[in-house]
């Protein structure tokens, strides 16, 4: 190497190295970025070495170190080129595979691909191969990070080759400072550490003080949780970085430059520091760089770890050695910064930009982005996704895009909840505003910001609240002190939701938080202060229920805040069935105790034993130590085991007692029922088919739930008083006023019975049929023969439980039709798996477009458009498109459609919502008529029987308030509990399986009702139950006596 | 100017200054709790939010520079909320224990929701449980009511240059605290109180704070700065003190004596409260009647040159005027003198050699105006803690400082050059820098030719002192010589400062007149930013000076041996005023152990404790026929008197004061005297009235226009030009004469200033075997002379409770002593026992003691031998021995 001394002699180095590197020479390169490194990035590379001796292949392969290549969630990284191959998760011991398999014969290995989340073993997207083709690279524009995956950031000669430094040349030979500003103007580069500010125009400023010294300054100090862009880009490629440093330099006028760099950050510094060394070495650094009158030196500043010294007054002050502390501007930096002299600061990533724009031009650069927010940017993607790592996508893409394409959607297959964008100080961004465009406009409308780029994704398993306290205790932590309104207004607000979270808030504590956000917003005197209210005000903006269900239920409904709940599987049952008291009850053999304490609570125990879909399971602890405890199948042991027991009402003096009436004698109306008896009042139920249980008889099959246990249920119900009329339906026999005026307080529960049509030509007429009607019918006429082929259309419970009704009722073929695939579908993944072993067929990816039927009208096929999968929608899924000209016609003598339904309000109630659900107060479900409620179905439209019953009680205790609004209310079945099972919190668990459901044969269930799942034998169930953890044992929680009337 | 509009109402400005300053020209209140205007703005307690038409958000007036056209909004209703939200959050993080806090009443925050309107806090307390630090006796630090204006460190780092508290840990742990987080004691504070007068809550507050029913501005009765005082009483107590905003000199800022020490003796019970007559081995009370009568008819036997009169530094000029009228015109003797013969008389007579005129030739503000200030033999910031801070604030904004101090003084971290040469060898050095000046060519020709004279001796003489010979003799590397020469004398413009360090020698007036040639030589002087600056001791020691309580002068330096200037005064006085001068303090009490004095008057002064060798002076006083001593507590000079009379202090009188830069200032009383006390000069009026002089005076003023009337350089200095606030140094020829803060910018005092050349002379006693040590003495910041005032302030004497002696580190092994142990030092004439201070302050070989405690008295070992022309002790330089002191029981 010698020192260039002027600018040809770079030109000829480029040259040179350019000729002498043989791209089709095999190569293996090993991410060495922080990430894979902890992975065994150091251990990989040995081995590579080792191996490659061994195999005398050292000559022929060369191993290449690169900087972080973003996949971090996937490290250690390996990628074989030139065919491309990119391995995941490798560790050391994979090493003489890939020698041997990949590099010796080309062949790829299965297991190290990458593995597509959601997907389903076997399927085409299962695993890929080629690195371009991994959606998280697929979907990115790497413009800044581009060099990262090629070259190694410890040697200059590979920055130099892919044309680094020729950014700084033309700098310093074809343009003058202010051409060079112009150029980063037109570009429209933005200030990349979150503010935003147009880049050229800072430095336009500060090029335009007159002053002999001025500094530029980059800003390396990274701190935001979560975040690590900066420092891959470090640690990738140094050189980028520092050219665009010594770019600005020589454009403001600027003859030294500070790096403030974290020192948390020590291979960044290490690399660095040997860049900036080569830099020297080289020529490009120090005095008359490349025979010009430009000379720079660069200084490494290592930051103690103050978040607030990112804030650039603190940045200069912590330079200067004293406390990082932020000063009010004005005065700029441009005009007063380092020392008192005029000074530029960027961010990393700014800096890194700028040789792509000097080098490419600023049109090609600006081609990328929105209107206003021009190129690419670099985010962190982290939190509940499964790619999580280091992504640059170009400015625009939607929020929707970057989580499910690039991110590949949420983890586990749970539901997206928001996004919490721009750090600490950023806000959340709800589901329904991924549509969103990322660019600085955009965020900050939705009150949230850039920031430097980190992106956090949270599921509904993160609770709002305590998420803002998280960030708010955060700022809270690194506010330097110095203004009122930052540091303690953060300690404040995060007093008040600490409140919140541990169950002692009020509607109050919103509203405080609310004033108290907005005055620390405006007060604070820098960034820091100003934009750490913004998590709370976009999480109360965005997630206020949450907040109410907090305060005013003492709920945290994602199962964070541990003062609210006894255990979360409890947490997580719509009903608030103490889950771990049964269980252990059942572990004891107390059977009949462990009913008493499900119907506290839920009066449905049999029908739940059978068709609950059990979320209680998901959030199972147990599920830490191996698979969650089979709560639903200890609960059906229960409920077959246990003899009657009755529920007591309560005796109450006769001038409390009321009379209420309740519309649809469903899984909601039953319930109200139910509870408003056991509160002592005088309950009638109007029910307008011919028997009580509404969709429970009418739409649930009775090879899932038999009649006689929803009989079970309902017989509790009616043995308690409570008075059920049938065949009255309201609205036509008895009007809603007479209601009003014969009783105290009306609920209704009329249920989701309407279904929606298709609207396609030849849906009407004979042959064609809604699942809910078809299931009505088979109610009503359990033995109507069926033959011939039958066509279901839909991919949910009604469409699943209609295709396994039609198989049982002779149908010669079931052909499920879905316009997705299957990992698209709502319902529950084992009904699919169910009704598959039952052989019924699916088809997916196609939409009903035409019935066609024969001369006499009668139905012969159905036409389907066939379809692809495009963008997300907002639901997380793949939107179908459909696939131009290709249709397919699959014979049918029966169609069902079973595409969704509809609430039925009776005629003359209460207002409806745009969706055509009954419009209700969240918390007490009360209509916009005095005195009468809703719930269930006509509420939430189709949803789950346990949120039905869920909803009855809570709209009996909201009854009960209403119909004694100065007495304090009272509910039995919210006491504290008494439990007096045994437990040894100290033992190690109880080493079991899980123990699954036994399930009568395919063969045999095809071809009757008789109900497909079985109950565990004792010895099972009691098993079972023990297997549970007791993660209630012990614990205090807020009473949820407590609550307030609201 | 500026025209901006604040809430419509159109006001002007000044360039430069803030949206803030803006609002309080239009006089709307905005409320903040961070924003001094002596301090740079901070931005920190957003409460000074406003709108300003055309900004973002809603920026602090305190830092926004306002702009020709601005339209500014002060209070709407978005700006009301948030400053009511951020003073909620205040109330949340504060006890409410308004009641009992000593700031009630005066608390900034109080002020703040008081003006929001807020009546209750309702966000729930944030329950701080922060520090109290009670460990520095003046002031305690209670972190529980500190709201983080940073009011205090910006105070301590800006004002004071101190930076000993800081703001530390992050984030609501942050809090005011000393480096390292330990009692503020053991810190750098050096309790100016800087902090304490800032705070706008309680978190800062002086121990056992007392609110006044009302203050008046008074001159400190300290050193000679002449801070002013803003002197706190309720009813006849003196209970607090605070700096003078208006004050040119002090400008608000005072030193810890100042702020913490300058009351609580003024109400002390010790005080004199009735006249005193001997009665055996104590004395008994007498009434005023009794006890002149007494003192008239005894003074009455020893008129003429058996008499002596010491007259006091610490009195005003009228005071001190009419006492040595009383020795010349009453007793009919010149032997009249006062401690500034023991102080700077040095610097009256060699200045007045060499210039004309033997004060201070620059006012303080000048040394920001220096870009080099040569300090030697004056430990400024402790000595003259305000002086001190403009000197810091100059090296802050670039001067460059030179610093010749054999001690390890504060100044020396903030010099640019620190030549630690060996006590009493300043004329070597001062030649040295001479000879450089000459060698290299850096004297100033033109200014030498035309306005000096004498040059020639001097290049003649100095030639022989090269650096390398005067390194022999100061211990200095020659190097160091070289580069003090090049900086003092290529600066444009350089200042040289100095106090007893030079004076306190019996080289004194060859020290000084060396200084002046050092001045004359490169031209530093007759402008802005130059000259010889002789820092003054105490408040009026340069007034008494002035008003001839010295033995050869009548006031304004007019000579006693001049048959006219006598001839003037006798007709004034109407009687014939002795003609030979008198003896100075120095020569008077070896005259009483000869016989030849036979009686005294002393009026405040302390001799016992502030003299060279003062065994010899309790002797003396001992074998007096008669003595008087008139004084407000009974110090150990008082012990031996025939009479005691009860005086007024600083805070009981009016009259007028006269700082070391000539400055006269008048002040007012604050209280009435104790008891029967009354002021100096009735009492002697009294006696002379007895004795058969009436002197009589209407008022104070009169006096001093009696005084002007025969002293041409104050003739200009009435009251009521000074209480029309007239800034005035005298000169001041006439009535409408301007005065003189600048003296010899034309031409000097004398006409052409005089060059002396001067040999180096060793001093008088050099250390041998058997005293191998030489021993230095001075004061210190804490107290004051001999401690009769700041020993009673529980203040100071909590922060420096009693003797010392520094010792350097490698000679305290020498001897096995550690810090804190107590030694025994022994001079030819004495010996004393003290703890030790261990540390680099002084050189190896070198030990310094202050003289402020009887305990330990230095001036027990000082040498008595005096300089030959101005009489002053030598206690800058003896030799002394010490050992390990036996331990105690």
């Amino acid at each position: 190497m010698t020192k260039l001394t002027i600018r040809s002699e770079l030109d000829a180095l480029r040259d040179q190295l350019t000729s002498s590197f043989d791209p089709d020479k095999r190569r293996i390169f090993v991410c060495m970025g922080t990430g894979c490194k902890a992975c065994g990035g150091d251990e990989i590379l040995d081995s590579l070495d080792k191996v490659l001796k061994e195999a005398k292949l050292d000559d022929q392969v060369e191993v290449v170190m690169t900087g972080c290549r973003g996949f971090c969630e996937n490290g250690s990284l390996v990628a074989v080129r030139p065919q491309g191959t990119l391995y995941c998760r490798v560790s050391p011991d994979d090493v003489p595979d890939i020698v041997e398999k990949t590099v010796e014969s080309g062949d790829v290995i299965e297991r190290l691909l990458y593995e597509m989340p959601g997907s389903v073993e076997g399927s085409a997207r299962h695993r890929i191969s080629a690195e371009k083709e991994i959606p998280f690279y697929h979907h990115q524009m790497p413009i800044v990070l581009g060099m990262n995956d090629r070259i190694n950031p410890t040697n200059i000669e590979d920055y130099i080759r892919e044309g680094g430094y020729a950014g700084l040349a033309k700098a310093l030979f074809d343009m003058s400072p202010d051409e060079i500003i112009d150029e980063v103007l037109r570009s429209g580069l933005r200030g990349r550490g979150g503010g935003g500010f147009p880049t050229g125009l800072k430095w336009k400023f500060c090029h335009a003080e007159d002053s002999e010294t001025k500094y530029i300054i980059c800003n390396a100090d990274e701190g935001d949780p979560g975040a690590f862009m900066d420092r891959s880009l470090l640690e990738g490629n140094p050189h980028s970085m520092l050219e665009g440093l010594a770019i600005s330099a020589r454009a403001i006028g600027a003859s030294h430059g500070y790096i403030y760099i974290r020192a948390e950050y020590p291979l960044a510094i290490e690399r660095l520091r040997i860049a900036i060394g080569q830099m020297r070495e080289w020529g490009v650094l120090g005095d008359n760089i490349l025979g010009s009158d430009f000379s720079l030196g660069i200084t490494i500043k290592e930051g103690a770890g103050a978040f607030v010294c990112g804030e650039e007054t603190a940045l200069i002050a912590s330079i200067e050695g004293n406390r990082g502390m932020p000063m009010p501007r004005p005065p700029f930096p441009a005009v007063k910064g380092l020392f008192g002299k005029p000074t530029n600061i960027n961010n990393v990533e700014t800096l890194g930009t700028v040789p792509h724009i000097i080098t490419g031009g600023a049109v090609a650069y600006a081609a990328q982005g929105t209107d206003k927010s021009k190129g690419t940017k670099i985010f962190s993607l982290v939190g509940q996704v499964n790619n999580t790592g280091l992504v640059e996508v170009p400015m625009g893409m939607s929020l929707r895009e970057l989580v499910y394409e690039v991110g590949g959607g949420v983890k586990d297959g749970r539901t997206l909840k928001a996004v919490q964008s721009g750090g600490p100080s950023g806000g959340c961004i709800p589901a329904s505003m991924m549509h969103l465009p990322i660019d600085y406009e955009s965020l900050a409308q939705a009150g949230a910001i850039m920031g430097s780029g980190g992106l956090v994704v949270m599921d509904e398993t993160t609770c709002m609240v305590d998420l803002a306290r998280y960030f708010v205790s955060f700022t809270e932590k690194e506010s330097c002190g110095k203004c009122v309104p930052c540091r303690l207004g953060t300690r404040q607000m995060r007093m008040i939701l600490d409140d919140i979270c541990e169950g002692r808030g009020t509607e109050d504590s919103i509203a405080k938080l609310e004033a108290l956000g907005g005055a620390v917003s405006k007060g604070s005197l820098c960034g820091l202060g100003q934009t750490a209210p913004n998590p709370v005000l976009t999480t109360i903006k965005y997630f206020r229920d949450e907040y109410l269900a907090h305060v005013h239920e003492k709920r945290c409904p994602a199962g964070v805040c541990e003062p609210m709940f006894i255990a979360t599987c409890t947490n997580r049952c719509p009903g608030d069935v103490d889950v771990p008291a049964y269980l252990s009850l059942v572990a004891e053999g107390r059977n009949e105790e462990a009913l008493l304490s499900h119907m506290e609570r839920n009066p449905f125990p049999s029908m739940c034993a059978r068709v609950c879909p059990h979320p209680c399971e998901k959030q199972c602890r147990r599920e830490t130590v191996d698979s969650p405890v089979a709560i639903r199948a200890v609960k059906r042991f229960m409920v077959d085991a246990s003899t009657e027991i009755s529920v007591p009402v309560m005796d109450r003096p006769s001038d409390e007692q009321r009379r209420a009436a309740v519309v649809g004698a469903g899984p909601a109306g039953l319930t109200a029922a139910y509870f408003l008896r056991r509160l002592g009042h005088a309950v009638t139920v109007f029910e307008s088919m011919p028997e009580p249980g509404g969709m429970l008889r009418y739409g649930i099959p009775t090879y899932r739930l038999p009649r006689e246990e929803l009989e079970r249920d309902i017989e509790r119900i009616t043995s308690m008083g409570v008075k059920i009329i049938c065949g009255a339906v309201i609205g036509e026999t008895h009007s809603i006023e007479t209601l009003r005026k014969d009783f105290d307080a009306i609920f209704i529960g009329s249920g989701a019975w309407a279904d929606m049509s298709m609207g396609i030509p030849g849906e009407e007429g004979c042959g064609v049929a809604s699942g809910i009607e078809f299931l009505k019918k088979t109610e009503l006429e359990p033995t109507i023969p069926i033959s011939g082929n039958a066509v279901v259309i839909g991919g949910g419970n009604t469409a699943m439980d209609a295709a396994r009704t039609l198989m049982r009722l002779g149908a010669s073929s079931v052909t499920v039709v879905y316009r997705r695939t299957r990992e698209e579908m709502p319902v529950q993944p084992e009904e699919v798996t169910e009704a598959l072993e039952e052989g019924i067929k699916f088809e997916f990816l196609v939409a009903p477009v035409e019935v066609i039927r024969n001369g006499n009208n009668s139905v012969v096929a159905i036409k389907l458009q066939q379809m692809r999968l495009g963008d997300f929608d907002d639901s997380g899924r793949k939107r179908p498109v459909p696939i131009e000209g290709n249709f397919v016609e699959l014979p049918a003598e029966h169609i069902i459609r079973a595409i969704g339904q509809k609430a039925i309000i009776p005629n003359g109630g209460p207002s409806a919502s745009k969706w055509g659900t009954v419009d209700v107060d969240n918390f007490t479900l009360a209509t916009d008529f005095d005195g009468v409620f809703a719930g269930g179905d006509v509420v939430l439209g189709p949803a789950t029987a346990v949120e039905a019953v869920a909803h009855g009680r809570r709209a009996a205790e909201a009854i009960e308030r209403y119909l004694h609004p100065d007495m304090i209310a009272h509910f039995p079945w919210i006491k504290p509990r008494s439990l007096d099972t045994t437990f040894d919190p100290t033992a190690a668990p109880l080493e079991a399986p899980r123990c699954e459901t036994p399930k009568r044969e395919p063969q045999v269930r095809r071809s009757c009702f008789d109900e497909v799942e079985q109950s565990l034998s004792a010895e099972d169930a009691r098993l079972e139950a023990s297997r549970c953890l007791r993660c209630d044992f012990g614990k205090t929680f807020v009473s949820r006596e407590e609550v307030k009337p609201c | 100017m500026l025209n901006v509009s604040i809430n419509s109402l159109p006001v002007t400005v000044e360039e430069g200054r803030t949206v803030l300053d803006a609002c309080r020209a239009a006089k709307v209140y905005v409320p903040t709790l961070c924003d001094d205007p002596s301090l740079e703005p901070y931005g920190a307690c957003r409460l000074c939010i406003v709108k300003v038409d055309g900004m973002r958000g809603l920026p602090t007036a305190c830092t926004t520079p306002a702009a020709d056209g601005m339209k500014i909004t002060t209070d709407d209703n978005e700006i009301l909320e948030v400053r009511k939200w951020t003073t909620q959050l205040l109330l949340s993080d504060h006890p409410l224990d308004c009641l009992t806090c000593g700031q009630c009443g005066t608390c900034g925050l109080q002020e703040v929701a008081e003006y929001l309107g807020i009546r209750e806090r309702v966000l729930q307390p944030m329950m701080r449980e922060g520090k109290i630090d009670d460990s520095n006796p003046c002031y305690s630090i209670n972190m529980n009511k500190c709201i983080l204006c940073g009011l205090c460190v910006r105070a301590c780092d800006e004002i004071q240059q101190i930076g000993a508290i800081d703001l530390s840990k992050r984030g609501y742990e942050s809090a005011v605290e000393p480096f390292g987080g330990g009692p503020i004691k053991d810190s750098f504070c050096e309790s100016c109180g800087e902090c304490v007068e800032r705070c706008p809550t309680g978190a800062l507050i002086t121990r056992n704070f007392l609110k006044p029913e009302r203050e008046v501005s008074t001159v400190c009765p300290y050193c000679g700065t002449g801070c002013r005082i803003m002197l706190g009483a309720r009813g006849e107590t003196v209970v607090s003190a605070r700096g003078d905003k208006d004050a040119h000199v002090s400008q608000g800022r005072l030193c810890v004596k100042g702020r913490f020490g300058s009351y609580e003796f003024v109400s002390h019970p010790d005080r004199l409260k009735t006249p005193l007559i001997r009665s055996g081995d104590g004395f008994r009370e007498a009434s005023w009647e009794e006890a002149l009568a007494l003192v008239a008819s005894e003074l009455k036997k020893y008129r003429g040159d058996t008499f002596g009169g010491l007259a006091s530094a610490k009195v005003t000029n009228e005071d001190n005027y009419v006492f040595q009228k009383f020795v010349r015109a009453v007793m009919g003797t010149n032997n009249v003198d006062h401690c500034a013969r023991l102080c700077h008389s040095s610097t009256v007579a060699g200045l007045r050699m060499a210039f004309g005129s033997g004060a201070m030739t620059n006012p303080i503000e000048d040394f920001l105006k220096a870009d080099v200030i040569l300090v030697t033999g004056s430990n400024t910031t402790e000595n003259h803690p305000i002086i001190g801070l403009t000197i810091r604030e100059a090296v802050a904004n670039g001067t460059k400082l030179v610093l010749f101090d054999p001690r390890q003084i504060q100044l020396s971290q903030i010099a640019t050059v620190w030549a630690r040469q060996k006590p009493g060898t300043d004329v070597a050095w001062i030649n040295g820098l001479l000879h450089v000046i000459i060698r290299d060519g850096l004297m100033k020709t033109e200014f030498i030719e035309s306005r000096t004279e004498g040059f020639e001796d001097v290049e003649k003489l100095v030639a022989e002192y090269t650096p390398e010979r005067v390194s022999e003799i100061t211990g200095l590397p020659a190097d160091i010589i070289v580069e003090a020469a090049h900086l003092y004398a290529k600066a444009e413009r350089a200042s040289i400062v100095y106090s007893m360090g030079i004076t306190q020698h019996t080289t004194g007036v060859d020290n000084v007149r060396s200084l002046a040639n050092l001045a004359m030589i490169t031209g530093h002087i007759g402008r802005p930013g130059t000259g010889v600056n002789p820092l003054r001791g105490q408040n009026n020691v340069q007034g008494a000076c002035d008003m001839a309580a010295l033995p050869n002068f009548y006031p304004g330096y007019q000579l006693v041996d001049s048959a006219d200037i006598r001839a003037k005064f006798s007709k004034a006085w109407g009687v014939e005023t002795p003609e030979t001068p008198g003896l100075m303090v120095t020569k008077m009490f070896p005259a009483v152990l000869e016989g030849k004095i036979k009686a005294m008057y002393i009026m405040g002064e302390n001799p016992v404790l502030s003299d060279a060798d003062v065994t010899h002076v309790e002797e003396a006083l001992e074998k007096l026929d008669f003595l008087v001593v008139q004084d407000i507590f009974m110090t150990e000079t008082a012990k031996f008197a025939d009479v005691v009379l009860p005086a007024t202090s600083y805070a009981e009188r009016d009259g007028t004061y006269v700082n070391t830069e000539r400055r006269v200032q008048l002040t007012k009383p604050v209280v009435a005297p104790p008891g029967s006390a009354r002021r100096d000069l009735e009492i002697i009026c009294d006696i002379a009235a007895a004795i058969g002089y009436p002197m009589t005076y209407e008022s104070t003023s009169d006096v001093n226009d009696e005084m002007r009337s025969l002293t041409p350089s104050y003739t200009g200095i009435s009251h009521a030009r000074l209480e029309a606030g007239e800034q005035l140094h005298w000169p001041c020829l006439s009535d409408d004469h301007p005065g003189t803060p600048i003296l010899h910018s034309e031409k000097f005092a004398r006409g052409l200033g005089l060059f002396h050349p001067i040999e180096f002379i060793a001093a008088d006693e050099e250390t041998d075997a058997s005293f191998p040590i030489i021993l230095t003495t001075g004061r210190m910041l804490e107290h004051y002379h001999t401690g009769t005032m700041t020993r009673r302030s529980k203040a100071l004497d909590g922060l420096v409770p009693g003797p010392f002696v520094e010792v350097n580190d490698k000679d305290a092994i020498n001897i096995d002593v550690k810090d804190g142990d107590r030694v025994t030092v022994t001079s030819r004439r004495g010996s004393i026992v003290l703890p030790a201070r261990v540390a680099d302050r002084v050189d190896r070989g070198v030990v310094f003691i202050p003289f402020h405690f009887w305990e330990a008295a230095a001036n027990v070992l000082t040498n008595p031998a005096s300089d030959p022309t101005a009489g002053i002790p030598e206690f800058k330089v003896c030799s002394v021995r010490m050992e390990r002191a036996p331990e105690l029981n």
